[in-house]
């Protein structure tokens, strides 16, 4: 049994189908590349998995716990970590808090571990502060050194970075990447597909991604799921994938479609 | 049209002076001396506006008309005649019989008295004109002194005006202290000898502090005092400061920080609900009552207790304030959680909106008829019994005083442990994202009720001392004023800074108790002081170490990523 199983998940808002009887899938090792056409439903399917969303129909099993219905601080703790397709990070704390809040599921200090500040206090706080670290410490000298500033201080490029080091921090088993090449320059997509091949080999989580950035789909992804309309339409490797004739559809289709809406904008003028 | 800066500023201060005229301010400054026969408040207010407003001129200059006198010379004579000719203007209309009170009710020969500087409106022109050009040519001159004369003058000024205008509250600490008085003060305001006696002291330790390099420098040249004990000695010092307040200072002082305190109290705990957790509380008045009614409730003699009226016992308190005050702790945190459970799902502007209308719905519930056997209605809870404190009276305010401070000190512990624990930065992370703090593994319902129950449990020990303080507790107490005063307190001092709250009730609360005897004007100095601060600092006097990062780091990078998408609910 996979790590992450999700079987005929869909959820509607309104009228639109935004996530269709998707089955989805991730192992422990490996990297799961998901593509898909603007509003094809990938950060839906993310949003589902983490429990910002609760599906419609469907049921979804982590680490073998019916993970239906979840809050996302409960699938924290069981395991899942993400990042967001806009950087969402804790803007007036520091760096190293940012990880430090990380630690919050896999640590229990209270109310009175806080007012009275024992040993067992102690040690955790130096524990969290040394997982947290050792989470910045991942992007070699990007973000350790920059542990003290605020997160909205750093460039663009290292908040990315420390996204991926805050949900390190929870300590995860699966991780869920939203775009996290959206906005780098080249140089930094290769350190990205470097990570993110380390992240994988070294700490052993399932990953699974959302990347419009084609070649980093190709360089990283052992497996490629593409959506369109909320729909699976194509489940493999890159090849294959990209060799699909739906796949080339969805992205051709779509071009085709907004040409012809533009056209017909123009007539109207 | 272009009106140049200069005259704009002036224009402006005139408007200013005549405002500050119009509402009557000039006319009951007049009535206190800062330096008797010499400068009174009046005086020193109409030249403190013109000064400010040529200090605006300047800084709007550039080039040569930066450093030379004319901005402010200009700027000040604009003001001045301004006043002036308004004055005349409005003299001639009383002359002609035009009935000005019936809608400037303040405009009163008191009033032409004051701005006059008491001679006629004519006279009165030239005096404006000519102070004005004055303090514009001296607010030049400021700008161009050298550091150490700079530091002289404004030394001078501060301890006059501060020793002027204390009056009230030194003289009686100095009587207590043994220190004869006459030479320095005579009916409340400066003798022109003392002023200058005053003066040259605090020039001369200024000065040398300066050459020490600080207060904590020069401390430690005193024999004994090393480096590394400065911190224990200067913490002892405002211990002793602290705790000898009220004897030094008789009644009045141990009344003044006592409020103080309270709103210290009152501070904290709602620092924890907006400050650490995010959460915009404007009814947080609610806990002040449920502190205050449950203590009432439980130790007044009164007829309108629930044992007298309801089990018909003898009108006896049902217990003591100690025993009491755990009691009250539990209410409050289960109000607090009560209160919080309904609005955990509310955000932002409604959550303030909705926490608004449980404050309020606290207030009428205790002033309802429906409750009237219980809460006593308009009249309240009456009789409250004083706080048995080891044998001490505690009608002497100063016990009262002592306990106040105490349970601050403990506040302040309780707050400082939080907020740098896993617990305050679950709440930091909820009160930059909420959904990312879940996506993080922060439980934001259990976080936001803590949030909520700590904050009503600090709050109430405020509400707790009102009653013993007062001896009654009525819904008079507990408006949304209260409300809005704590916040004031918490924004002024700096959002989730401890040492902020200390500075904020001091200015907010303690300083309109020594402005007391400007009676009506209290709240529009206490709005101008709150504008000004929110203005110059908008992260707070003493601003959290994070907050002021914040407002102060450049951000280039800001412009890169995605604008305001914490602001969108949802997850992107």
């Amino acid at each position: 049994m996979s790590l992450l199983e999700l079987k005929g998940v869909s959820i509607r808002f309104g009228g639109v189908q935004a996530v269709k009887d998707v089955d989805f899938h991730a192992d422990l090792g490996e990297i799961v590349g998901v593509i898909g056409p603007n509003g094809a439903g990938k950060t839906t399917l993310f949003n589902i998995v983490t429990g910002f969303y609760s599906p419609d129909e469907g049921t979804m099993v982590f680490d073998g716990t019916n993970i239906s219905g979840l809050k996302p601080n409960a699938l924290t703790r069981l395991g899942m970590a993400r990042t967001f397709q806009s950087v969402r990070l804790f803007n007036a704390m520091t760096v190293l808090e940012n990880a430090m809040v990380g630690q919050h599921t896999r640590t229990k200090a209270g109310l009175t571990g806080a007012l009275i500040k024992g040993k067992a206090t102690l040690e955790e706080e130096a524990l969290i502060t040394a997982k947290a670290r050792e989470a910045l410490g991942f992007f070699g000298q990007r973000l350790l050194p920059r542990q003290n500033q605020l997160a909205s201080s750093m460039a663009y490029a290292d908040r990315r970075r420390l996204e991926i080091a805050r949900a390190m921090a929870t300590e995860p088993k699966l991780l869920l990447l939203d775009e996290p090449a959206a906005g780098m320059n080249p140089a930094e997509k290769e350190q990205l597909i470097e990570q993110v091949g380390r992240l994988r080999d070294e700490k052993g989580y399932a990953i699974v991604l959302i990347e419009h950035d084609m070649p980093v789909i190709k360089s990283v992804s052992d497996r490629v799921v593409a959506l369109d309309h909320g729909i699976k339409i194509a489940e493999g490797t890159y090849d294959q994938v990209a060799s699909n004739q739906q796949v080339i559809e969805a992205y051709l289709g779509k071009a085709g479609e907004e040409a012809r809406a533009e056209m017909d904008g123009e007539v109207s003028l | 049209m272009r009106v140049p800066q200069a005259v704009r500023a002036g224009l402006i201060g005139g408007a200013v002076v005549l405002y500050l005229g119009a509402v009557g301010m000039l006319e009951r400054f007049s009535e206190r001396s800062i330096i008797v026969g010499l400068i009174r408040f009046n005086v020193v207010v109409m030249a403190a506006a013109f000064f400010v407003f040529a200090l605006f001129a300047y800084r709007r200059a550039s080039g040569e008309a930066s450093t030379s006198l004319g901005p402010g010379i200009t700027a000040g004579t604009v003001a001045g005649v301004t006043t002036g000719v308004v004055v005349i203007i409005l003299s001639l209309l009383v002359d002609a019989g035009v009935d000005v009170r019936s809608m400037f009710l303040r405009i009163s020969p008191a009033f032409f008295e004051a701005v006059t500087l008491g001679t006629n409106p004519y006279i009165g022109l030239i005096i404006l004109a000519v102070m004005g050009a004055l303090m514009g040519a001296a607010a030049g001159g400021f700008r161009r002194l050298a550091p150490t004369p700079r530091t002289i003058v404004v030394t001078v000024v501060g301890t006059v005006l501060l020793l002027g205008l204390g009056a009230r509250l030194f003289i009686p600490m100095l009587q207590g202290l043994g220190i004869p008085t006459a030479w320095l003060y005579r009916s409340d305001a400066l003798t022109i000898l003392g002023a200058i006696i005053v003066s040259v002291l605090a020039v001369v330790i200024r000065l040398y502090l300066r050459r020490k390099g600080g207060f904590r420098k020069a401390l430690v040249e005193v024999p004994g005092v090393t480096p590394s004990n400065v911190r224990p000695i200067l913490f002892v010092l405002g211990a002793i400061a602290v705790l000898a307040a009220p004897w030094i200072g008789k009644q009045f002082v141990a009344d003044v920080l006592g409020t103080v305190g309270l709103y210290i109290l009152l501070g904290l705990g709602l620092n924890i609900v907006v400050g650490y957790a995010g959460l915009l509380d404007l009814g947080y008045v609610a806990f002040f009552a449920v502190g205050a009614y449950t203590v009432a409730l439980l130790t007044a003699r009164s007829s309108s207790m629930v044992g007298a009226t309801i089990f018909d016992l003898a009108p006896e308190p049902l217990t003591n304030f100690w025993v009491a005050l755990p009691i009250t702790l539990i209410v409050a945190v289960v109000i607090g959680i009560l209160i919080g459970a309904p609005v955990l799902r509310l955000r932002g502007d409604y959550l303030a909106i909705v926490t608004l209308g449980f404050g309020e719905i606290i207030r009428v519930l205790i002033l309802s008829d429906w409750l009237k056997p219980i809460f006593g209605g308009p009249q309240g809870i009456t009789e409250v019994a004083d706080v048995p404190a080891f044998g001490a009276d505690t009608n002497d305010p100063r016990v009262l005083y002592y306990l106040i401070i105490a349970f601050a000190l403990i506040s302040l512990f309780i707050a400082g442990r939080l907020k740098n624990s896993r617990v305050g930065r679950a709440w930091a992370a909820m009160r930059e994202d909420e959904d990312i703090a879940e996506g993080m593994g922060v439980s934001v319902i259990k976080y936001k009720l803590l949030a909520f129950a700590m904050g009503a449990a600090v709050g109430c020990l405020g509400g707790a001392f009102f009653p013993a303080k007062l001896g009654v507790a009525n819904p008079g107490s507990f408006t949304l004023l209260v409300s809005i005063n704590v916040l004031a307190v918490v924004v002024l001092g700096g959002m989730g800074s401890i040492p902020g709250v200390i500075v904020g009730s001091a200015i907010l609360v303690g300083l309109p108790e020594l402005l007391r005897e400007f009676g009506e004007y209290r709240l529009h100095i206490y709005g101008a002081i709150l504008v000004m601060i929110m203005i110059l600092k908008p992260e707070g006097l003493i601003p959290d170490k994070r907050r002021a990062l914040e407002l102060h780091a450049d951000e280039p990078h800001e412009s890169v990523g995605p604008l305001t998408a914490a602001a969108t609910p949802g997850v992107q």
